[in-house]
């Protein structure tokens, strides 16, 4: 099977307010998506119904992610069956270093992937590779997570948390907000070494800026809740002359 | 000077005078499974002491517990600082009574108080009595109190990293407690830890 995430007919909305209105996306293995859009067209609300936030009501429509109904899954299953949020607004945990709240991340998929937990000495190699990959300063993994981060250390902290966690489908929540062409850069690096035949990913940003970076062999356009538009990458070149005036499919 | 109590195993005195020079850190610690009154009173009766205090309690199942803490600036140029955090799941009770009384007289006192608590069940309780009492007027003085449940927001985000929701509330207690659990001997982090 070639599909790893499918998307049908999905409704979902927060309180009372309808958000997604009938998505249908299907992304095969190896594909990177864009998914570009206005503000307020539901972006952000379609990483937090992969992801499982539990303020969101599906009304209608199904996920498919391998083959499993994603939409049963509790977020933590999901994290487990390879799937990882780059968040837009990463949550700051006082008290909580880097390396406590890694440990036990990585540790909690593998007791779920039937694996033995990693080794200290085998965990901290893990954590310095990939605070190397992702440019970080070693009194990175006593921090405590978000605490205190500028804009870009946030951003680059959920790059280094995917490196770790090594998920199989990646969301990039406007990850390169806030960041300056240095540290979009390093992210970009990182999203890219990431690329494989087996994974794919959703990069949802507003800019073409990113997308230069991260070239994405689809990309669709978000509006009012619905895919109006989708092509290949020369719809990103189009969006960024004209907007997203026009663009009702 | 560093001193600490475990409420229930060490005798926590009626009163501490604090002298000047010692810059005394008092530190309160009180585990789940015991109902017990504490009262104390801190006196600061020369000028230019200093004193710390924090503590942390942890109320579950049918715990009582009430720190009634009574801090007295009765000489100019000191310094207090108190820092309290709470937790109560169950039915337990929990009462941060703390009065924090500057003499007249005692300028420049310099007087913080902070009570945090975590309200864990609905059935628990959590009760916070900070008090101003201040007969000087060149002071600086303050306090806060809240009362909270966990963040929703930071268990979402722990669990989006594959963190079981049980071991992310016990991350997200470790985090409520951290600036008290920091002045504590590593063995005795551990064994608060285990409780949570």
């Amino acid at each position: 099977m070639d599909n790893l995430l499918e998307i049908r007919n999905l409704h979902a909305s927060v309180g009372d307010k309808e958000i997604l209105k009938g998505i249908d996306l299907v992304i095969c293995r190896g594909e990177v998506h864009a998914v570009m859009g206005p503000n307020g067209a539901g972006k952000s609300t379609l990483s937090a119904v992969l992801t499982g936030r539990p303020d969101l009501v599906v009304t209608q429509g199904s996920i498919l992610y391998d083959g499993r109904d994603l939409l049963a899954m509790q977020p933590e299953e999901r994290a487990w069956a390879g799937i990882f949020l780059s968040f837009q607004y990463p949550v700051e945990i006082p008290g909580v270093s880097i390396t406590a709240f890694m440990k036990a991340a990585v540790n909690a998929r593998r007791r779920a992937s039937g694996l033995e937990e990693l080794k200290p000495a085998e965990f901290l190699r893990l954590l310095k590779e990939k605070m190397a990959f992702v440019g970080m300063k070693p009194d990175f993994a006593s921090r405590a997570v978000n605490e205190g981060f500028s804009g870009g250390e946030k951003k680059r902290n959920e790059i280094f948390q995917m490196a770790m966690l090594d998920p199989q489908f990646a969301i990039l929540d406007e990850t390169d907000s806030g960041l300056d062409v240095d540290a979009l850069k390093i992210v970009a690096s990182g999203v890219n070494a990431l690329r494989s035949p087996e994974k794919s990913a959703i990069v949802i940003t507003h800019y073409k800026r990113l997308l230069d970076y991260i070239v994405p062999d689809v990309v669709h356009v978000l509006k009012d809740g619905r895919i109006v538009k989708t092509g290949d990458r020369s719809l990103v070149e189009q969006i960024d002359r004209q907007g997203y005036e026009g663009l009702d499919g | 000077m560093d001193r600490l109590f475990v409420i229930g195993r060490d005798e926590v005195p009626a009163r501490f005078e604090v002298l000047p020079g010692e810059a005394l850190r008092l530190t309160f610690v009180k585990l789940p499974g015991l109902s017990v009154p504490v009262e104390t009173e801190v006196l600061l009766a020369q000028c230019g002491c200093e004193v710390d205090v924090a503590g942390l309690y942890l109320c579950e199942g049918d715990d009582r517990f009430s720190l009634k803490l009574n801090l007295r600036h009765e000489a100019g140029e000191c310094r207090s600082r108190q820092l309290f955090k709470g937790m109560a799941s169950g039915n337990a009770r929990a009462l941060f009574d703390g009065r924090v009384y500057v003499a007249h007289g005692a300028q420049k006192t310099v007087a913080l108080q902070e009570n945090h608590s975590l309200l864990l069940d609905a059935a628990a309780s959590v009760e916070s009595r900070p008090q101003l009492e201040i007969y000087a007027d060149d002071v600086e003085c303050s306090h806060g109190a809240t009362v909270g449940s966990l963040d929703a927001q930071q268990q979402f985000y722990m669990q989006s990293r594959g963190i079981p929701r049980e071991e992310a509330l016990r991350l997200q207690k470790i985090s409520f407690l951290s600036p008290v659990l920091e002045r504590l001997p590593e063995s005795l982090v551990n064994e608060v830890v285990s409780r949570l």
